[in-house]
């Protein structure tokens, strides 16, 4: 194996550095994303959150039931924004940094059910949350979480999906 | 063949061969370092997690070839030989060069290939568990924790990576700071050996054998992370 001079190696570890960094920078989405989307994220941040609130209490062995009652509340009212938050030219088609699919502006009523079936869900549990019964708060926690997976499955981008 | 050109050929017998420091798996597990580290930052920052996934059960492979090299590899690569007490470390920060081997790690190289590997490794475990099912991406072992261990995990996947190129930035500026005192670190990390040098052996021949059993053992691991590891036989 033979020596190999270092400036000369620096000098192009340099080069493909610095040619790695300037395509690096123009393959993510470009435009800057309108208010509504970041709105639309940080509510589903804040369902995510709740649902992970609910899920966490769950694995204790005496669960705040009030907690999860208030967080089942706060994803209901915001399962009920979801329909207001998806306004025309904001899919992953049109350049943005958002996982919002076509599909959303293909299949408007299934994806105002899909919304409505959350808030179902949702209510469902804050009720049965009042009740103390860990088992039965258990099951529509995961019953709520498929109505997360459904809406998923359709209408939002999944990079392992493609 | 012909006498005509003796001189060259009696140079190139006066010249002592250069002397090997580094074999060559090391210097590939090296070099996909940078390669790796990089990508993985990028796949995160744009949400493109199957590729993220895919890289990080490679470089996980990489560490545990690594880690398993530090057993069974040639001198330079053996923990055995670099990893030294604080006193050879003080010693060598005196000044005194005997503190360490002729060829190989300083006392004080020693410890920061220790730390950067362990490191990684560190990072690599917490993504194995991170994410949540009901936000997309999830690690391979995400589902052998619960929700609430599985969200610190992942804050500090987030963070721990900033400690990586923390100490990745103190790497390349040590290896600056010993170039700028004429002492090049990368030609040897790169092409394997350093000028021969009185009274310097370099490592002996690759041992190829236990490079293949440590690849397949490494790789193996990976794949078996990777569908979430399923209980064997
Ligand atoms: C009616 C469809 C629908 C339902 C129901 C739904 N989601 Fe989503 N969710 C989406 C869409 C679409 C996006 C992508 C939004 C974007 O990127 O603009 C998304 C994004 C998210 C995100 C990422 C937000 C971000 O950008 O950081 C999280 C977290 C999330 N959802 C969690 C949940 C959880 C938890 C539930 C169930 C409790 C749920 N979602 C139910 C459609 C839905
Ligand atoms: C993600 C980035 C990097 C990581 C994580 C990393 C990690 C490491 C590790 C763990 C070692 C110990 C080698 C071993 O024994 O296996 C090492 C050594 C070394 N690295 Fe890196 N490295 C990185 C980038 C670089 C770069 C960009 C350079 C060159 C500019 C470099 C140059 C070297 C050199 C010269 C050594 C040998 C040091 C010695 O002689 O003791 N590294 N690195």
């Amino acid at each position: 194996m033979s020596r190999l001079p270092a400036p000369r190696l620096l000098l192009s570890a340099m080069l493909v550095c610095g040619l790695a960094a300037c395509s690096g920078g123009d393959s993510a989405p470009t435009k800057e994303p309108p208010p509504i989307i970041k709105e639309r994220q940080a509510n589903f941040k804040a369902i995510g959150g709740a649902f992970k609130a609910v899920r966490g209490e769950l694995e204790s062995d005496a669960p705040d039931f009030a907690l999860i009652a208030a967080k089942a509340n706060d994803i209901n009212a915001r399962a009920q924004q979801i329909p207001n938050h998806f306004p025309a030219l904001t899919s992953t088609e049109d350049d943005y940094d958002t996982e919002a699919l076509p599909a959303i502006w293909k299949k408007p009523e299934e994806f105002k059910a899909a919304a409505a079936k959350l808030a179902d869900e949702s209510a469902k549990l804050a009720t049965l949350a009042g009740g103390g019964d860990k088992e039965a708060v258990g099951a529509q926690a995961m019953a709520m979480g498929g109505a997360c997976k459904g809406c998923h499955d359709q209408f939002r981008f999944d990079d392992e999906k493609k | 063949m012909s006498d005509t050109q003796p001189p060259l050929a009696a140079r190139y017998r006066a010249t002592p061969p250069d002397v090997s420091v580094w074999d060559p798996l090391l210097r590939l597990t090296h070099w996909s370092f940078p390669l790796l580290i990089p990508a993985l930052w990028w796949t995160a920052e744009n949400h493109k997690y199957a590729l993220h996934k895919r890289l990080g059960l490679v470089l996980l492979g990489l560490l545990v070839f690594r880690l398993l090299w530090g057993f069974f590899g040639p001198e330079t690569a053996r923990f055995a030989q670099f990893v030294k007490g604080p006193k050879a470390v003080l010693a060598y920060l005196r000044g005194d060069r005997s503190a360490g081997p002729a060829v190989g790690h300083s006392p004080l190289g020693g410890w920061s290939t220790l730390v950067l590997l362990l490191a990684m490794l560190a990072q690599v475990s917490l993504g194995l568990f991170a994410g949540d099912p009901f936000d997309g991406a999830t690690g391979p072992l995400n589902g052998l924790v619960g929700a609430r261990l599985a969200d610190t995990i992942t804050e500090l996947h987030e963070t721990l990576f900033w400690a990586i190129a923390g100490l990745i930035g103190l790497h390349l500026a040590a290896i600056c700071f010993y170039a700028a005192k004429g002492d090049d670190l990368l030609s040897p990390m790169v092409g394997g050996a350093i000028p021969p040098a009185e009274g310097v052996t370099g490592i002996g021949p690759t041992p190829w054998v236990r490079g293949v059993l440590a690849c397949g053992l490494a790789a193996g691991l990976a794949l078996w992370v990777a569908y979430g590891a399923p209980p064997i036989s």
